[in-house]
């Protein structure tokens, strides 16, 4: 109460409405806060569970916190489990495996906290990266999205450029028909590219089959154009009067100056390459091409009742891409934005 | 004279220069399959043997085909999402663009979703939405609230909902960012104007807020109306790829999936994109409208 009266222009009542206003405020952003990361949160607890994926049991309370139990990577889990390992001499047969439950049990028990805690095991996490070839999944999206986005940005900035910026017969003709083609659905198109890829140009079952058809972008072209038009003429005016070729003013005075534009198309083709699902699950058949939703969305299959070990996987393959989000928060934000703004 | 000539010719050989590598793309993989579409859907094909003319059959069948008014029905179904995505995110964009401490924190936690993939998401939620362990049932029975589990994902009626919520949870976050651009752009001397005037804090959003930021919305719901009508990926993950229990949850897209790439009737398939595709050009031309009076 004292701090309050360091502030004699307030008076109480605003300052006590004022805090009740923004404790309401938190708690929207705390209780919507929790809608978004409780799903995750559940992936993950259910992920570093050693035996039944049940955390609810009838009649008995929900196993809902961690403790580490066997955590390790490589073969000899059963042994250290059975050994009862915690702390291995060096050179110990059991690989990287320790078993801490013996340690941490002891300390636990008798607590009022006991029936809420389970040993937590990095064990689902060793078998769905080697069982099933994730990391591999992850190289064959990488290798996509990333030739994808390279293409793209290429062919975009390549023809975004006479269509905002040259006087040429049947500019206005190509750009509406770039425009109309935005109309239609991907869907229709998704048969008879399909039909093409396989029977004419033989993709399937390769990773170029998942670049190729995607090497130029109608969106991306519409976008870079708007970008090049907030270009002043007289930049380009100038630098042809200087002598500079058509190419010249594109690579080394427009490029730099659309960069904004690049990073949105660049953003938003890389999300949606990396994302993208029915095009690989169609033209994907070799278990050793798969892209990571691919993957994903056959693990259920591969581990026929075993949840713990397709949400370690879940957990593998969401987690590296949060990350990304979360250091390039800002670029990603503007850019997603940005191009669908337009 | 020649000179300029020479030169006007010069940049129509440059410009089209530049154009070559995306328009060969665009040709191979948009123009002509474009063209092709159409043609399939009066045909009869399957891969192997060429297609086969069979003039309007593809639409007399689907037409008198039920699965394919099922479709059409979940498909306008899903569009309830639309209004819902759009009120929770207009809601949240308006919590997030006030002056907290901390609230840039929130903005990026609420976006996770629209960076994580669908198929991820889908099986996220088939975690949450298990029975009788999973998250909602396991809290609900725990609490004694209900005595028997939700069949969220293992009812046909429940099934579509599951799957709506699970988008509606996807897209809300996304939507947020697009919301908050636009009410940032809302002059703030309006508000202080409304509240000289006596309005209270809600009357304020009905009418300064709602009209301020009015094109954004209405670019919102033709968007999101656009992906409700094409949903396909939470269907295929969250139903396994079956559609659901009795085709509960097959939408026009799920369907044309099965018939052209799972049964292999591609003319058939062809002629569901077609009508698909007239129905959602409404909503394109709509949103083409749109990006272009932005742009001027």
């Amino acid at each position: 109460m004292t701090e309050l009266r360091h502030y004699p222009g307030k008076p109480l009542r605003l300052r006590l409405r004022q805090w009740l206003e923004n404790t309401g405020w938190y708690t929207i952003l705390i209780l919507f806060g929790l809608v978004t990361v409780v799903p995750f949160l559940w992936t993950a607890l259910m992920s570093v569970r050693p035996n039944s994926a049940n955390v609810f049991r009838p009649n008995q309370p929900p196993q809902l916190i961690p403790y580490p139990g066997l955590i390790g990577w490589g073969e000899g889990q059963r042994e250290a489990r059975e050994a009862g390992f915690y702390a291995a001499p060096a050179g110990s047969p059991f690989g990287w495996w320790r078993d801490f439950t013996p340690v941490i049990e002891p300390q636990l028990a008798g607590t009022s906290l006991e029936p809420y805690t389970f040993a937590a095991t990095t064990a689902n996490y060793y078998r769905v990266w080697t069982d099933v070839n994730l990391p591999r999944y992850f190289v064959n999206s990488f290798i996509v999205a990333l030739s994808v986005v390279t293409i793209q940005l290429v062919t975009s900035s390549l023809a975004a450029y006479p269509l905002a910026k040259m006087q040429f017969q049947g500019r206005d003709v190509l750009f509406y028909l770039i425009l109309a083609t935005l109309v239609f659905p991907d869907q229709l198109t998704l048969i008879p590219t399909f039909i093409m890829s396989v029977n004419l140009f033989g993709f399937a079952d390769t990773l170029h089959g998942l670049i190729i058809p995607f090497g130029a972008n109608a969106f991306g072209i519409f976008l870079l154009r708007q970008t090049y038009q907030s270009i002043p003429n007289e930049l380009i005016e100038a630098a042809r009067i200087d002598g500079a070729s058509e190419f010249g003013i594109w690579w080394r005075i427009l490029l730099p100056l659309i960069r904004p534009g690049l990073a949105t198309l660049a953003i938003f083709s890389f999300v949606g390459s990396w994302n993208s699902f029915l095009w690989p699950l169609l033209m994907i058949r070799t278990e050793s091409m798969y892209t990571l939703p691919v993957g994903l969305a056959f693990l259920e299959g591969a581990f026929t009742g075993n949840l713990r070990t397709v949400a370690a996987g879940v957990m593998v393959a969401t987690v590296p891409i949060i990350i990304v989000f979360l250091v390039f928060q800002r670029q990603f934000i503007r850019g997603l934005s940005g191009a669908v703004k337009g | 004279m020649r000179g300029k000539r020479r030169r006007q010719l010069r940049q129509h050989i440059m410009a089209y220069g530049f154009m070559v590598p995306a328009f060969s793309f665009l040709t191979i993989f948009l123009f002509i399959p474009l063209i092709v579409a159409v043609y399939l859907s009066f045909t009869r094909y399957n891969l192997l043997t060429p297609p086969e003319w069979v003039g309007l059959t593809n639409y007399e069948r689907l037409f008198a085909d039920p699965l394919f008014w099922r479709g059409l029905r979940n498909s306008f179904l899903y569009l309830i999402a639309t209004p819902i995505i759009i009120t929770l995110s207009i809601a949240l964009a308006i919590v997030v663009n006030r002056n907290l401490r901390g609230v840039y924190l929130f903005r990026t936690v609420y976006y996770i979703p629209a960076v994580t993939s669908v198929v991820a998401v889908g099986m996220i939620f088939e975690f949450v939405f298990a029975e009788p362990g999973g998250l909602i049932n396991g809290v609900l029975l725990a609490t004694g609230l209900i005595q028997q589990p939700i069949n969220f994902l293992t009812h046909p009626d429940s099934t579509l909902i599951s799957v709506m919520l699970v988008t509606i949870w996807r897209g809300i976050g996304f939507y947020m960012i697009i919301f908050l651009a636009a009410l940032q752009s809302v002059p703030e001397e309006l508000y202080e104007a409304a509240a000289i005037d006596g309005a209270n804090r809600w009357q304020q959003h009905l009418y300064i807020t709602v009209p301020g930021i009015r094109p954004s919305i209405i670019f919102v719901a033709i968007i999101s109306s656009i992906s409700a009508l094409k949903v396909f990926e939470e269907i295929w993950v969250m139903t396994d790829g079956t559609g659901g229990l009795l085709d509960s949850a097959l939408t026009l897209m799920f369907y044309l999936y099965r018939q052209g790439f799972v049964n292999l009737e591609l003319g058939y398939a062809a002629a569901i994109a077609a009508v698909f595709s007239v129905i959602t050009l409404v909503f394109s031309i709509l949103n083409l409208r749109y990006l272009e009076r932005n742009n001027d």
